[in-house]
């Protein structure tokens, strides 16, 4: 029944996503929407470094890139990415929100608007607060919010906020997002 | 402030019956952006606005200007412009002119990546620059040629790797002074470029959207980056065709990192990475 899934995830977000993404099967029914932020002189090799793990094939999309199920989409470095409602992506070079580009608030925002109840949001470890408003879009707009119990993340202050802000469907350790994620049709 | 598509469309027609500026064809998410981000600059909501709009030319210039997103780096992708040093420029070497267009050049750092790219391989003299852009108040900052010292900072590893390593060759490295080119001020968090650059390039104000080709000439280079992410499908082929009309056969269009061209307009191109050459 849902049709996206959208993770957002900073410091200390690396080893989970790549946990998360080498467990996914081969035929993973939805996209995967991914917003992380990276050190500023980490430009190229991040999504290599997330292939090599990964089941599904994972590309730095194009601005007008239609979305398709079973793919993964990370966010360019120094590019907003949002979700226009014909289910592409839009790239933007406006100035950082929060500090942030790309901006996992505005990732979460627009995929809320685009999906609807059919989103699935997932907030990791990290040290901003980039996510947790997008968090509660999306929460308000019917979708299932997820975030990782911050007593295993590295870096607690992104998943605390989004607590904060939300009241979420499910806290939850990488292997308990994994089996979710793994009995989902 | 959430505004409703309808809004957004209300701003837009108002915009286009009070002057000459049509953004119906700009990307939706971008635009909506942009309009909360004046509104709440202004302190206003959508209707005081509009009005305002319609009654002062002045405050709908600003509001234009305001639309537009404004920024650029020195040397933004490296690989890009080690592409244009190592593959592209070289083939205009032997030319008589080389005719370069900045089209969408905001506040101008490409443009004079582009003439100390050109200067290196001993291209400038014979390179005709043209720069342009919707918004005047970026062309001014353009052509005044004076950035931050220190939001640029980070672009000078840019100016490294495109002007004193050859990614090729380990080996082999240029000592460019920064000095050759501008001036840097650490005390006025200043990087003025230097004034044989400035008064280099052609500057006009040109809107995409309206097309034409104000320069009455064509080009041997195109540089569009990270403009036509902010248009929506049919205008981005309007653009790639008023383009393709204004190159030789075999120049160069380049786009951004993540901008492609898609449809039928491709045949007409041969792509090569994020450069585009015409057939």
């Amino acid at each position: 029944m849902y049709k996206a899934l959208v993770i957002g995830g900073s410091a200390g977000s690396f080893q989970v996503i790549t946990r998360i993404l080498s467990s996914l099967p081969k035929n993973f029914p939805l996209p995967v929407l991914l917003c992380l932020h990276r050190l500023k002189h980490v430009r190229s090799g991040f999504v290599e470094a997330l292939s090599i793990k990964s089941t599904i094939p994972i590309v730095e999309p194009f601005d007008k890139e239609t979305i398709k199920p079973g793919k993964g989409y990370l966010a360019p470095a120094n590019y907003h990415m949002y979700i226009e409602l014909n289910k592409r992506i839009a790239l933007s070079t406006e100035e950082p929100v929060n500090h942030s580009r790309p901006s996992i608030d505005l990732t979460f925002e627009t995929a809320a608007q685009a999906y609807r109840d059919k989103l699935i949001g997932i907030i990791l470890s990290g040290a901003n607060r980039d996510g947790a408003y997008g968090l509660k879009k999306l929460k308000q707009a019917g979708g299932l919010a997820i975030v990782q119990d911050p007593n295993e993340c590295q870096v607690k202050t992104m998943t605390e906020a989004s607590l904060k802000l939300t009241t979420v469907d499910h806290i939850f350790t990488t292997e308990q997002i994994i089996k979710f994620l793994l009995n989902l049709k | 402030m959430v505004l409703s598509d309808q809004e957004v469309q209300f701003f837009v027609n108002t915009i286009k019956n009070s002057s000459g500026y049509d953004f119906s064809e700009y990307s939706d998410k971008s635009l909506k952006r942009r309009l909360q981000k004046i509104l709440l600059d202004n302190n206003s909501d959508l209707l005081t606005l509009i009005n305002k709009l319609k009654t002062s030319k002045d405050f709908l210039e600003k509001t234009v200007k305001d639309i537009t997103v404004n920024t650029t780096e020195l040397f933004r992708d490296p690989q890009i412009w080690q592409t244009l040093k190592y593959r592209i420029l070289p083939k205009f070497a032997e030319n008589r002119n080389i005719n370069i267009w900045h089209a969408g050049c905001s506040t101008g750092q490409e443009v004079y990546s582009m003439m100390i790219l050109l200067n290196e391989l001993g291209l400038l003299d014979k390179a005709k620059i043209f720069a342009s852009d919707l918004n005047t108040d970026a062309l001014d900052a353009a052509k005044k040629g004076n950035y931050k010292y220190r939001f640029n900072i980070g672009y000078l590893d840019n100016f490294d790797k495109v002007i004193k390593e050859n990614p090729f060759n380990y080996e082999e490295y240029n000592d460019v002074p920064y000095s050759k080119y501008f001036k840097i001020d650490k005390v006025s968090d200043s990087i003025q470029m230097s004034d044989f650059l400035r008064q280099k390039p052609i500057f006009r104000q040109h809107d995409l959207v309206q097309g034409g080709n104000l320069y009455f000439a064509k080009f041997d280079l195109i540089l569009c980056r990270n403009v036509i992410i902010y248009f929506k499908y049919s205008l981005q082929n309007k653009v790639f065709k008023l383009f393709h009309e204004h190159l030789y056969t075999k120049g160069y269009l380049v786009l951004g990192m993540h901008e492609t061209m898609l449809g039928e307009i491709t045949s007409k191109f041969e792509k090569k990475g994020q450069a585009y050459r015409k057939k």
